[in-house]
């Protein structure tokens, strides 16, 4: 027998531990990575291809205040500057629910393709929206959520201005990086609200990225000691601006992950020591035919290791798969759940009534996480649209293989250290 | 016959070494769920603790934040001089017409800037909310560029101390002196009179009045009088309902902490059932004797039950007393939370709060953890064939 084959016996002969370790460990790296990604996309949202090149104009007093509409020709006659449009938040309740879950703006609509090229419409599509007065477009996802189709008509009530606007869908588009929003004619609500001259914020997009931080400047100073002073910054800094808002949340989810990385250590440390203290006499014997503690140390650093890697696999890989690949994570549960049913069968077969009665429920939970699973095979309808992407990138799943192997490491020592302090007699007189 | 609790508890500290990594894992799971909860419970208290009970607050209709919301002074005159309206000793009515007005603020800690809520009261503002009190310096004086700042943001955001100014709108405002707002949503905001703020902002309009009513009767009669009043799209709600209302961020930490809660306890729930397993592992032969001595398999069964019950409960009580050493070490070291209100779209400073049923829910959730836990355990322990546990070595 070889040393490695060895290893591997001594870590499955007892299966049931060895696999209730692994899914503890599994579990809680899962936990890890879903925390890490939250993290990351509340540091560093994704970014559109065209966002190198756009500005966000915003008032300086915060966010909320509008501008006046007459700002356009100036920032308009920039140089630099190839298309300005108005961008107003409506804030619009539809129907009945509490809160709004797609965001609505009034822009130019002349302007979408040249400000934002990444929304894909086709070019009928395009017209409609363009020539019709009380058009809108939707996004693909807020689309399919509410199950809008091209030519039906919604109303909705503003929470910002006193009015409640009709509204026809003309196209729906998709390809940007937020596919939810809804937009529609700056005009439409000025009417609406009786022409009060203003507007939320400006986007513009400039010739080329060259030109960003001078076009920045000159529209920062051009309305510096005006009434309505601006905040002009990159599309990147404007969403930046906004997640700093959000405040303490971001130490709270990583003080979180501390604590996770702790339960982790904690808990696989005491399993591997029950391991080994169970093992004490055959450890004993091995001192005794003449292994060194050295090898004995490797002995058991290898199995730890090999049940963190193994939980890495698992918890770490299993994250990847549902938040990327949301069919594979729900195909691969279902057929999950088809083996704890079919074991289940099995045991009904041979009259183990007990055992099919434990893995018939495993079957059934496998089995509703899988058709879940399959049913949101995104992030966006996993979270309700809260996140739009969770991208479980290289460097997090690095770093969850690198608190695994930690996790091995630390766990292996005092047990390790148990074993080398034994004295072969004393270990071979133990019990259990 | 039941098998005694002393042999449960004593197996427990006789085992402790493999016991305390399931204790200790149960109890960070459990002070993980009580801290976050204690989040949301703190901001539902700010909202919940805000306002008099006397007051009315009017707003536009549809308007889901005071800052969206505007009033004009035709519509105020319209209903500012109402009878039902309770009055002061020089027969005033007692109403403020107030203006928020959102404003973007440099953070202390130089990390970005944050949107702040600035208040401008009328005259009677705060005479209107008795439970904000002057904490440092002054009120401001109605008619200069003065602002006062709640003790809490000022720990926040740059040039708050008192004499110090800071820049919005272009002008500079001296902060006066700091208030307390009682732990009330107050807490989050920045005051100054309306008139000035009306100048400063460019505002032709308030945004919401609050008014102190004669009594329960007039705020009904009140309230009908709106309602009926078409010229007034106008929403009137007691005061303290309407701060209540404003839970929509707390959701967010309570649906954060439940997932975290039932994933974290999962991974506990697995441990616990190895904990146990080893331990019915190790103790055959004691099983088999016991089973000799006349125990009966439902005692064995329910024995073991209860020490996984107690293991968690262990756990559960060592989480509850972490969360509350870990609380009170935030108000002596006085450190509080921010985070951005889905409500009213500015910063929102709150802290841990943790109520006897936030405890007894974390405390449930252990001992349910432990009990399934050790389920599967404890029917192996029942089912040991009496003979063959004997002979366990």
């Amino acid at each position: 027998m070889s040393i490695g084959s060895f290893i591997l016996k001594n870590a499955l002969r007892n299966r049931r531990r060895a696999l209730l370790s692994i899914l503890s460990v599994s579990v809680s790296l899962f936990l890890l990575v879903s925390l890490l990604v939250t993290l990351r996309e509340l540091t560093l949202p994704p970014e559109d291809m065209g966002a190198a090149l756009r500005v966000a104009v915003r008032s300086k007093l915060s966010i909320a205040n509008l501008l006046p509409a007459r700002q356009l020709n100036r920032i308009q006659s920039i140089p630099g500057v190839s298309a300005v449009t108005p961008f107003t938040w409506f804030g619009g309740k539809y129907k009945n629910e509490e809160n709004m879950t797609f965001a609505q703006f009034a822009m130019d609509a002349k302007k979408l393709r040249a400000v934002f090229g990444e929304a894909k419409m086709s070019e009928p599509e395009y017209k409609a929206f363009e020539s019709t007065r009380d058009a809108c477009i939707i996004g693909r996802v807020t689309a399919d959520k509410y199950q809008f189709k091209r030519g039906d008509r919604l109303s909705l009530e503003s929470s910002i201005y006193p009015v409640t606007l009709d509204f026809t869908i003309a196209g729906i588009y998709e390809g940007t990086v937020d596919d939810r929003n809804m937009l529609f004619h700056q005009e439409y609500l000025d009417e609406a609200s009786g022409n009060p001259g203003w507007v939320g914020m400006w986007w513009l997009r400039v010739a080329s990225p060259d030109d960003m931080p001078r076009v920045i400047t000159a529209i920062n100073t051009a309305f510096a000691n005006t009434s309505a002073e601006v905040r002009a910054e990159s599309e990147r800094a404007f969403q930046l601006g906004f997640l700093s808002m959000l405040g303490n949340v971001r130490v709270l989810i990583g003080s979180i992950s501390a604590v996770v990385v702790f339960t982790l250590v904690l808990v696989s440390a005491s399993t591997m020591s029950m391991a080994i203290r169970e093992r004490f006499r055959e450890l004993a014997i091995l001192k005794a035919l003449g292994f060194r503690r050295r090898e004995l140390f490797v002995f058991i650093l290898a199995e730890s290791v090999g049940l963190c890697l193994a939980g890495l696999v698992v918890g770490a890989g299993g994250a990847w798969l549902l938040f990327t690949h949301g069919y594979g994570a729900g195909l691969a549960l279902l057929s999950g759940a088809g083996v704890a049913l079919g074991v289940a069968l099995w045991n009904l077969f041979q009259k183990r009534f007990s055992q099919a009665a434990m893995n018939l429920p495993v079957s059934g939970l496998l089995a509703s996480l899988g058709i879940w699973a399959c049913r949101h095979p995104n992030i966006s309808k996993m979270t309700n649209g809260f996140f739009i992407t969770f991208e479980v990138t290289p460097k997090i799943l690095g770093l969850a293989a690198l608190v695994a192997t930690g996790l091995g490491i630390v766990a292996s020592i005092a047990p390790a250290i148990a074993a080398a302090r034994m004295s072969v007699v004393s270990g071979l007189k133990t019990l259990d | 016959m039941a098998l005694p609790l002393t042999y449960n508890l004593r197996n427990v500290l006789v085992r402790w070494r493999a016991t305390l990594a399931t204790i200790l894992g149960i109890a960070l799971v459990v002070a993980v769920f009580i801290l976050i909860q204690s989040l949301a419970a703190g901001l539902e208290q700010s909202g919940r603790n805000t306002g008099d009970p006397r007051n009315l607050m009017i707003v536009r209709k549809g308007s889901t934040a005071e800052s969206s919301s505007q009033i004009s002074r035709e519509q105020l005159k319209t209903f500012g001089y109402l009878p039902q309206i309770a009055r002061d000793g020089r027969g005033r009515p007692l109403l403020s017409a107030d203006l928020t007005v959102l404003v973007s603020l440099p953070r202390a800690d130089g990390n970005g800037e944050a949107n702040v809520t600035v208040r401008g009261l009328g005259p009677m503002g705060i005479e209107l909310r008795p439970q904000v009190t002057l904490t440092a310096g002054r009120w401001f004086i109605p008619g200069r560029r003065e602002a006062v700042v709640s003790t809490k943001m000022a720990q926040r955001f740059a040039h708050c101390a008192p004499g110090q100014h800071f820049k919005t709108g272009g002008k500079e405002l001296t902060v006066a002196g700091w208030f307390d707002g009682g732990n009330s949503a107050f807490d989050s905001e920045i005051w100054m009179d309306a008139d000035e703020a009306r100048d400063l902002f460019d505002r032709e309009s308030y945004s919401s009045v609050l008014v102190r009513m004669m009594d329960t009767n007039a705020a009904a009669q009140f309230m009908g009088r709106m309602e009926k009043d078409r010229r007034l799209p106008m929403r009137v709600v007691p005061e303290v309902a309407y701060y209540s209302e404003q839970t929509r961020t707390s959701v967010v930490f309570k649906v954060i902490g439940t997932f975290l809660a039932v994933a974290m306890s999962v991974g506990a729930f697995f441990a616990a059932m190895n904990t146990m397993y080893a331990s019915v592992g190790s103790r055959t032969r004691e099983i088999g004797t016991l089973r000799v001595l006349g125990y009966r398999r439902r005692a064995i069964l329910l024995s073991f039950l209860v020490e996984g019950g107690i293991v968690a409960a262990l756990g559960g009580l060592l989480g509850c007393a972490t969360s509350v050493g870990l609380q009170s070490l935030s108000v002596f070291l006085g450190w509080q939370f921010g985070t951005m209100s889905f409500n009213t779209f500015s910063e929102v400073v709150f802290q841990f709060r943790i109520t006897p049923g936030l405890a007894a829910q974390g405390l449930l959730f252990a001992v349910v953890v432990g009990v399934l836990g050790s389920l599967l355990p404890a029917i192996r322990a029942a089912r040991l064939p009496v003979i063959a546990a004997l002979k366990e070595v």
